[in-house]
């Protein structure tokens, strides 16, 4: 018998695309003795290779975990349609990157659940390895399968499968997680009891094991929350949150692909939350509150990765990094010190309202080309809705920043389809591209620069999410939202503009998962049964698969995405806590409805969302650092 | 002080995977990591001063490719290698380093021979006076041609002159074929090609699993054979 390394090696790799995809080895790749641990770990990322390694979060858990000694974490794709069929025709389990096992062999796998789009991924990867998808088939001699990340927020769609979640930030729960299975092995001569071991889970706090809870439901069958099965569990999962970043674990290590990435680039986490308090955003709701990492403590990483990864650019992320309260002084001393390094400095996510002239010089140093700016909506009236605290002056003073840096193409985003839009709103869009067109136009003829600008216009479609004011929000149907989409592109008629929308289709699926509760579970199986999978990817998305898949068990997808829900009504994630009560939500939804802002609680007082008041912790800002 | 310098390096397991610009990026990097001043190019979008001599097909291994590169201070070539091969990754070793002090043309510009062993996996034994006789009606033939495929349609080339030798030895249940062939800038014959004339001009003998590797690159002149070291 051949051994895997060698099939892959002369059978298998030259016939897949990427085929590095699949090997490990990578710089800075840790590989340890399986035969000297206690526990073997596996981070699986339902998605391809170059997104997982984009991702922070990998680097964090992975970094976090193969720190301690006694504890191995490898790593795991979804492996590219093509890599699948050599695998399925071979019989050959999925493997590990680090190791070259199969997926089975580990002691717990965890995904991390970044989008809905990714769940097929998920039940793929566990088909691939050989190992049953219900939680309630995998008896004690399977991985134990764990979830984490921003859709644990509402993981109902996803109880069938997984064993257990872990909610919020999980540099340090995870640890906790694995010191009680290593104990309940010990315990056992190294055998484990997956039911005991799950009731042993429950008890961390941040952990949901559904099995331990039952879903409660009225005379007409109506969802009515959940209950637990045992007094010992509690009854609400609140979120897991490190109150200080600075002494938080960062990975100074990560792995240096060999292979292009989505974000090839060495990132430093600037600060974790946004309280400007968006109200259709979920991260900005369920990060909270906001931390900031000192100047210091980030220059200090910065240097460290640079010597450990070689990389020639330095991301500062965030959600809002124009929002780091010492944003400036900040980016001139990485400037100053990596400018002679030939090393670049990025920002992403930089917000209309936080950017001064100043940033803009600085960045134009390394960064030449496009920016990106999110007004989200094109009247004054429905960003007050919304709580985007921009305003169209703002705007203006950022182009005009912007051109007059010598840029000359700027991309706007907006949403489609938000709670009480209009088409008065959808005008206000195509004027304020006009806008900011002819301001750039002229500044650009000032300056004595023949070039034109030119303009993105990008419109996703508003989705419902939990945890968020407008969860119990509908969402505007396909057809409507097509309508939109339609008007605008008739409207914005300038050849300089070009204008972008998404698949209505997928926004669509994306508000029924993110909404929707436990009984997504069969759809979700029977669309992967039939061929779903890469969902996210637009030549995998087959939305005709997916109405067979809803119509064969039974559920109206437009019931759970087009309905508008009331305070009463029981929502499928109430039993997690995400520190922000669902009082405020309620409160700032009403606000949105009579058109009322919020301030930042950074700047302006505390607005009592719950989540400084009920996890024990608080602002951390820099300023003045 | 500027020096340049000349590497050999092997690319073998998964290095033979890497794309050219896969390797651009990882030089760079490694570079970086071994805190080895690369110099860049002037201009818009500085870029590092290291150039490759030729590019490797995918799934290629190698123990003789070279480059390049320009560094902005003077370090002695033991330690670069020393600290390059502490900062590289497992599918890639730097072999052998001097200093440029002779040469003024780029490896690009010089090179025009590549040496490749192929391992083919043979269906049924045959022996070496076989394999030889095999071998001498390849080198017999005045001329080969393939098809090509290129952006701008398919080409019709001739191989042969661009075949300079070839040898076989069975070892086991594989056949080796050492081959030197044309490479670089003037054009490149290809293992799988010579292997395919191979095939054509023998009885059915020869499996489909191949593996090749590549031993070195160099210069022909004049009938004297030399490595990009000995001219650098
Ligand atoms: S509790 Fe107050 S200070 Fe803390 S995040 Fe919420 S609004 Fe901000």
């Amino acid at each position: 018998m051949k051994q895997l390394k060698q099939v892959l090696e002369e059978d298998i790799l030259l016939k897949v695309t990427k085929p590095l995809r699949y090997l490990g080895n990578e710089y800075n790749a840790v590989k340890k003795d399986w035969d000297k641990v206690k526990l073997r770990t596996l981070f699986a990322f339902p998605d391809v290779y170059e997104i997982g390694m984009s991702h922070l979060g990998l680097k964090i858990i992975y970094g976090v975990v193969n720190e301690e000694p006694d504890y191995l974490m490898e790593r795991v794709f979804s492996p590219w349609t093509d890599m699948e069929e050599e695998l399925r025709s071979r019989g050959i389990p999925l493997f590990s990157l680090e190791s070259l096992r199969p997926i089975a062999d580990f002691d717990c796998i965890g995904f991390t659940l970044q989008y809905e789009m990714s769940y097929t991924n998920i039940l793929n990867i566990l088909d691939l390895g050989g190992i049953p998808l219900k939680a309630s088939e995998r008896g004690d001699e399977y991985p134990l399968i764990m979830a984490g990340g921003p859709c644990t927020c509402n993981p109902e769609p996803l109880v069938d499968f997984i064993d257990f979640f872990v909610i919020g930030e999980g540099e340090e729960v995870t640890l906790e997680i694995f010191d009680v299975m290593v104990k309940h092995r010990e315990q056992r001569q190294g055998r484990q009891e997956k039911k005991e071991l799950l009731k042993e889970l429950a008890q961390i706090k941040g952990v949901y094991v559904p099995s331990c809870y039952e879903a409660l439901y009225d005379e007409k069958g109506k969802y009515k929350g959940i209950k637990a099965k045992m007094p010992s569990i509690p009854s609400k999962i609140v979120k897991r949150v490190v109150q200080d970043i600075d002494k938080a674990y960062f990975p100074l290590k990560p792995i240096v692909p060999y292979i292009e990435i989505v974000h090839d680039r060495m990132m430093v986490e600037v600060l974790r939350g946004c309280t400007r308090g968006c109200r259709f955003c979920q991260a900005g709701m369920i990060y909270r509150p906001v931390r900031e990492r000192s100047p210091k403590v980030l220059l200090e990483q910065g240097e460290k990765l640079s010597e450990n990864t070689g990389h020639n650019e330095i991301s500062l992320t965030s959600l809002s990094t124009g929002d780091y309260t010492c944003v400036e002084s900040l980016v001139k001393e990485i400037l100053g010190s990596f400018e002679k390094k030939n090393i670049g400095v990025s920002l992403p996510s930089l917000r209309v309202d936080s950017f001064s002239v100043d940033l803009a010089k600085e960045v134009q140093k390394v960064r030449k080309t496009g920016l990106t700016f999110a007004p989200e909506a094109g009247t004054q009236r429905l960003r007050d809705v919304i709580n985007k605290n921009v305003t169209e002056e703002n705007l203006m003073e950022v182009a005009e920043a912007v051109f007059g840096e010598g840029w000359i193409q700027i991309k706007l985003y907006f949403m489609l389809g938000l709670p009480t839009e209009t088409y008065e709103d959808l005008d206000g869009i195509v004027e304020l591209a006009h806008k900011v067109l002819s301001r750039g136009t002229k500044i650009l003829k000032e300056k004595g620069s023949n070039r034109r600008p030119t303009l993105t216009v990008s419109v996703s479609s508003f989705v419902p999410k939990p945890h968020t004011p407008f969860q119990w929000e509908a969402q505007d149907t396909m057809e409507v939202l097509r309508d939109k989409q339609l008007y605008l592109r008739n409207k914005i008629k300038d050849r300089r503009i070009s204008f972008k929308y998404h698949e209505s289709n997928l926004s669509f699926l994306e508000a029924v998962f993110a909404k929707g509760g436990r009984s997504l579970g069969q759809v979700l199986l029977e669309a992967w049964k039939r061929g779903c999978r890469f969902d996210s990817w637009s030549e995998y998305f087959h939305y005709n698969i997916w109405r067979e898949a809803f119509e064969a068990v039974g559920i109206v997808p437009e019931d759970i995405a087009n309905v508008p829900l009331n305070y009463e009504d029981a929502l499928p994630w109430d039993h997690i806590d995400a520190g922000v009560k669902k009082g405020f939500l309620w409160s700032e939804r009403n606000k949105a409805y009579s058109g009322v802002t919020t301030g930042d609680c950074r700047f302006d007082s505390c607005s009592s969302c719950g989540v400084c008041q009920d996890l024990d912790v608080s602002l951390v800002l820099r300023k003045g650092e | 002080m500027d020096m340049r310098l000349c590497l050999k390096y092997s690319l073998e397991e998964e290095g033979c995977f890497l794309s050219h610009l896969d390797l651009m990026r990882l030089m760079e990097r490694a570079f970086r990591r071994a805190n080895l001043p690369l110099a860049f190019s002037e201009g818009f979008n500085p870029h590092p001063r290291v150039s490759f001599a030729s590019a490797l097909a995918v799934g290629v291994t190698s123990e003789g490719e070279y480059l390049d590169v320009q560094l902005r201070e003077n370090i002695p070539i033991q330690e670069v290698q020393k600290r390059l091969n502490m900062a590289l990754p497992s599918g890639i070793k730097i072999l052998e380093s001097i200093a440029i002090t002779k040469r003024k043309d780029s490896l690009m510009a010089l090179i025009n021979m590549a040496r490749y062993r192929v391992a083919i996996s043979l269906v049924e034994l045959v022996s070496q006076k076989e394999v030889d006789f095999i071998i001498s009606r390849v080198i017999s033939q005045t001329s080969y041609c393939v098809f090509r495929r290129s952006k701008r349609g398919e080409r019709q080339v001739d191989i042969r002159p661009g075949l300079f030798r070839l040898e076989g030895t069975v070892k086991d249940d594989k056949l080796y074929l050492e081959m030197d062939v044309q490479a670089g800038s003037q054009g490149n014959v290809k293992p799988t090609e010579v292997v395919k004339m191979q095939r054509e001009l023998s009885p059915a003998i020869l499996g489909d699993n191949l593996n090749i590797h590549r031993l070195g690159l160099y210069i022909l002149n004049n009938n004297e054979i030399k490595n990009p070291l000995e001219i650098s």
